[in-house]
């Protein structure tokens, strides 16, 4: 390019002339060309310039965008004007310019941004310099620390945040400027509040730390929280540890996580036992469903309330309740948590308390008085089943019922509503007691029963009452067998009154009766006088029927029993009694019939009355019918003894009884008919009794009567009595006879009669006297060969002691005892007491042979 | 997308540098909405410094491969 410069004046020095040839045209041409030469050679240094200019601000401009600057030889003048480079550079700056305003607003969007982040931030940030002085706070900074103060960036944070006059040489964040490495402070104080601090340095390029970031997180609540969980977990273990239950938790495959120390302490193991064991070691092995009811919880069957049976480390069983339930986390079961109690001593406590109650209520139910128990407002609260019974509430009808509702009293003889006991001792907090059979006990069906009752408070350990007892018998069968047993104390006295008549008599008629045998055999066999004699005898022996009559109702008829049939006797008995009479019998006796035990002549007389009465009742002829049958009576009968009976029932289709006789034809001289002595049925009634069995009366007045009699069935066999051997007429014996009766009379007629037959009498009056003649005669030479004994001497010593004195005197003694019947035991079983005979008063002459030969000579 | 060749293969900075940010300046419009691409293939060493640094100014992105004989200098859009 330079040479192209150097070429120009070159062309114009070659057109030059010199200027005397020229014209001044020419002349005036040269200057001009001279002029525009000068110009050329100026502009061309401009142009040089100019583009030199260019040039440098092209290589400018190149270094400016990082690059090498343009060698001359790369581009002339002319390429380069086209290349352009400026106007390239140029537009290039354009782009970077815009570039760059396009980076600035962004920057200018993120420190905004950052600027919200910076105030929005949940924990405090603060930015200090080395000085210690505040370049930045956020806002959450000023609400830790700034609360109450107004704070100016500039301000050193040890003054407005820690408090100090002086930074602290101690400062853990001024280290971070030498270190130049990241702090993290946990649970840091300040103002008693706690922080997490991460102090970060601001590095620069150059390695220099100019300004730390501090970031501030509150951890106070976090810290409190911990320690009231803290707090709480060990209150919870200290509840866990010293509780009295036991508590455990048990990983699904069975192995213990914890127990506490009443777990250990009860099933005896120690804490380092627990790793060792697993809960199938600790439930009992007997107890199957213990196992079951754990696996059950396990699998989320059942839980709640459980009570199992575990066994300590020693074999010892623990009966234990509690409550089991499951642990879940994140869905899955990880164990179950029980907390038991040992309830041994309560199982314990719970059996007796049950087996006691099972006791009362058995004994309750077994009561056969009627019990009920009411509160305090005499409503009731338990009723047994007699109660029910005899009420006809149900303990379901009557719970909680007023006691008035349930229990009607009325008084009997007035009608009127009596006051409930239970009423009454709630007023006046006494016992009472009611016996008087004169209160009516009125059931739901309005039946009426006769009742005695008692109610009794119950009171409390405190002495308070909380409730009553009533407990009431119905009397009413009491009752009327307090009436039949009246009647027949009634009976019996008339009895005693009859039986003593009767010794009387017998003496009596035993005197006249030897008198009479005496003198007809000292009368000449054609005297006359034995046609009254005889007279006189039959009427005595009218007299000693009666007599019998009467000894057989009273005491004195102890009948001489023994194992019998009563199918041929009934038979006998009633055709006996129905003959001559217009009656139709028929008879239903059955072969198995069980033997009774009797005495069979006591028993006919019995039967022979029962049809007589029927005969009796029936005068215008009518049916009887006579059965018999096998029957048991248990312990229900209020005047039989258990035991097996043989029932006969006489059923006749006569008059029948009107019902305010019935209760009194047992009654000794009761009669309707003209012709009756009276006694017929008192002593049916009499012989029964004695027979330990029973007669019983039904009548429909005008339809008939039906009697029944219940006689013991025969056990075991029963002795023959000697008396029914039939008597022997008198023969002569020869010997001394002691004769012990309070009667005179009777001892001078005996003694005559025995001096008829051959003995010699010696009379005593009572039993002293006869031991003592016996005892002088035994050691005389004529001592007694048998002693005749009364059985009843009144005011002394009778024969039963009197036997027994001579017994001990000399076991040997002959002894006949004598009785009209007075003590039925004694003459029944007379050889118990020591006694080789009886003698029936009144007695013949021969009778009284018949028992001294026997006695004496045994014959 | 289209993408530009130039072979400034021989040339030498600041040649490369200038035809380059001729180049980018007359696509500037198309590089940035993302139609256009440049590919420069150059065999002067000292342009990988120059040429991607200016391009990075002008908010474009570059990258650089090297191929047998050349490197591949390629400007497109930054997003």
């Amino acid at each position: 390019m330079n040479s192209e410069r150097d070429k120009k004046p070159s062309i114009n020095s070659r057109a030059g002339k010199p200027s005397s040839e020229l014209s001044p045209d020419y002349l005036s041409l040269k200057d001009t060309i001279e002029q525009l030469a000068r110009e050329n050679i100026e502009l061309s240094s401009k142009y040089s310039a100019a583009i030199q200019y260019l040039r440098n601000k092209i290589d400018q401009l190149l270094t400016v965008m990082g690059t090498t600057p343009l060698k001359p030889e790369e581009l002339d003048n002319t390429t380069l004007i086209e290349t352009d480079p400026i106007g390239i550079i140029s537009n290039s700056f354009v782009q970077i310019l815009k570039h760059l305003h396009k980076t600035n607003e962004k920057l200018k969007n993120a420190n905004q941004e950052i600027t919200a982040i910076f105030d929005s931030a949940g924990a405090g940030i603060l930015v200090i310099n080395k000085e210690m002085k505040i370049l930045a706070f956020n806002t959450k900074l000023g609400e830790y620390f700034f609360k109450d103060k107004t704070i100016f960036l500039g301000q050193p944070c040890y003054e407005t945040i820690c408090n100090f006059q002086n930074p602290l040489a101690e400062c853990p964040f001024r280290k971070v400027f030498q270190s130049g490495k990241t702090l993290r402070l946990t649970g840091w104080v300040i103002n008693n509040r706690y922080y997490d601090i991460v102090c970060a340095p601001i590095n620069h390029n150059n390695g220099e730390v100019p300004s730390l970031i501090l970031l501030y997180l509150d951890i106070t609540e976090h810290i409190r929280m911990e320690q009231a969980l803290r707090q709480s977990e060990e209150k919870y273990r200290d509840l866990f540890e010293n509780a009295n239950d036991m508590i455990q938790s048990i990983a699904p495959d069975g192995s213990i996580q914890y127990v506490n120390r009443a777990w250990r302490e009860v099933l005896e193991y120690a804490q380092e036992d627990i790793p060792n064991i697993s809960v199938f070691d600790v439930i009992h092995p007997d107890c199957s469903e213990c196992g079951q009811a754990f696996k059950s919880v396990v699998f989320g069957e059942k839980s709640g309330r459980v009570e199992t049976i575990f066994i300590t480390k020693s074999g010892r069983t623990i009966n234990v309740e509690g409550n089991i339930g499951t642990v879940f986390s994140e869905g899955k079961l990880v164990g179950t948590r029980g907390i038991f109690r040992d309830i041994t001593e309560r199982k314990k406590a719970e059996e007796l308390l049950s087996s006691e109650k099972e006791r009362l209520a058995v004994t309750l139910r077994s009561i056969g008085d009627g019990v009920i128990a009411t509160d305090t407002d005499g409503n009731v609260v338990l009723m047994n089943k007699i109660s029910e019974a005899l009420t006809g509430w149900s303990q379901e009808q009557a719970n909680g019922r007023p006691i008035t509702e349930v229990l009607h009293l009325i008084e009997e003889t007035s009608r009127t509503i009596k006051e409930n006991p239970v009423s009454t001792l709630l007023k006046s907090r006494q016992t009472i007691t009611l016996s008087a059979h004169n209160t009516l006990l009125a059931a739901r069906d309005e039946t009426e029963r006769l009742i005695s009752y008692s109610v009794s408070p119950i009171i409390d350990r405190q002495s308070n009452i909380i409730g009553t007892v009533l407990v009431f018998q119905d009397v009413t069968e009491k009752r009327n067998t307090e009436e039949k047993l009246l009647k027949a104390e009634k009976i019996e006295s008339v009895g005693v009154l009859a039986g003593g008549l009767a010794h009387d008599f017998n003496n009596l008629l035993s005197a006249i009766m030897g008198n009479v045998e005496l003198a007809t055999m000292e009368l000449d066999p054609n005297d006359k006088a034995h046609e009254s004699l005889s007279r006189a005898e039959k009427a005595i022996a009218m007299a000693t029927e009666l007599a019998y009559q009467l000894l057989t109702f009273s005491k004195g008829g102890a009948p001489i029993k023994k194992a019998a049939s009563i199918i041929e006797l009934t038979r006998d008995s009633a055709d006996f009694a129905l003959r001559g009479s217009n009656i139709r019998c028929s008879f239903d006796l059955p072969d198995d019939l069980w033997k009774v035990e009797i005495d069979p002549g006591q028993i006919s007389q019995v039967i022979n009355n029962i049809v007589l009465n029927a005969v009796h009742a029936m005068p215008e002829g009518g049916q009887i019918h006579i059965s018999a049958g096998n029957i048991v009576i248990g312990y229900d009968h209020p005047e039989l003894k258990q035991g097996r009976y043989v029932k006969v029932t006489i059923k006749d289709t006569g008059s029948g009884i009107p019902k305010e006789y019935l209760q009194r034809i047992f009654e000794p001289y009761f009669t309707t008919k003209h012709t009756g002595s009276g006694l017929g049925l008192a002593s049916t009634y009499s012989i029964m009794k004695r027979h330990d069995g029973l007669i019983e009366v039904a009548s429909d007045f005008g339809k008939g009567t039906t009697f029944s009699v219940y006689l013991p069935a025969c056990l075991g066999k029963i002795e023959l009595n000697p008396l029914d051997v039939e008597k022997p007429s008198p023969e002569k014996g020869r010997g001394k006879i002691l004769l012990m009766d309070d009667d005179e009379m009777i001892r001078l007629t005996a003694g005559e009669m025995l001096k008829q037959i051959g003995y010699k009498g010696v009379g005593a009056a009572e039993g002293n006297e006869a031991i003592e003649k016996y005892k002088t005669a035994k050691n005389s030479d004529e001592p007694f060969d048998a002693v005749i004994l009364d059985l009843t001497i009144p005011g002394g010593m009778g024969g039963k002691e009197t036997i027994r004195n001579l017994l001990e005197f000399d076991a040997g003694v002959k002894a006949i005892v004598s009785s009209g019947y007075s003590d039925d035991a004694i003459m029944a079983n007379y050889r118990q007491y020591g006694f080789s005979g009886v003698l029936t008063k009144p007695y013949r002459v021969k009778d009284l042979s018949s028992v001294l030969r026997k006695v004496i000579f045994h014959k | 997308m289209n993408i530009i060749e130039f072979d400034i293969r021989g040339q030498i900075c600041p040649s490369t540098l200038l035809t380059a940010l001729k180049a980018i300046n007359d696509h500037s419009r198309q590089i940035t909405d993302g139609t256009v691409k440049l590919a420069f293939k150059t065999d002067n060493r000292d342009s990988m410094g120059t040429i991607p640094e200016s391009a990075a100014n002008m908010g474009y992105k570059t990258t650089v491969t090297k191929k047998e004989g050349y490197y591949l200098v390629e400007i497109g859009s930054e997003e």
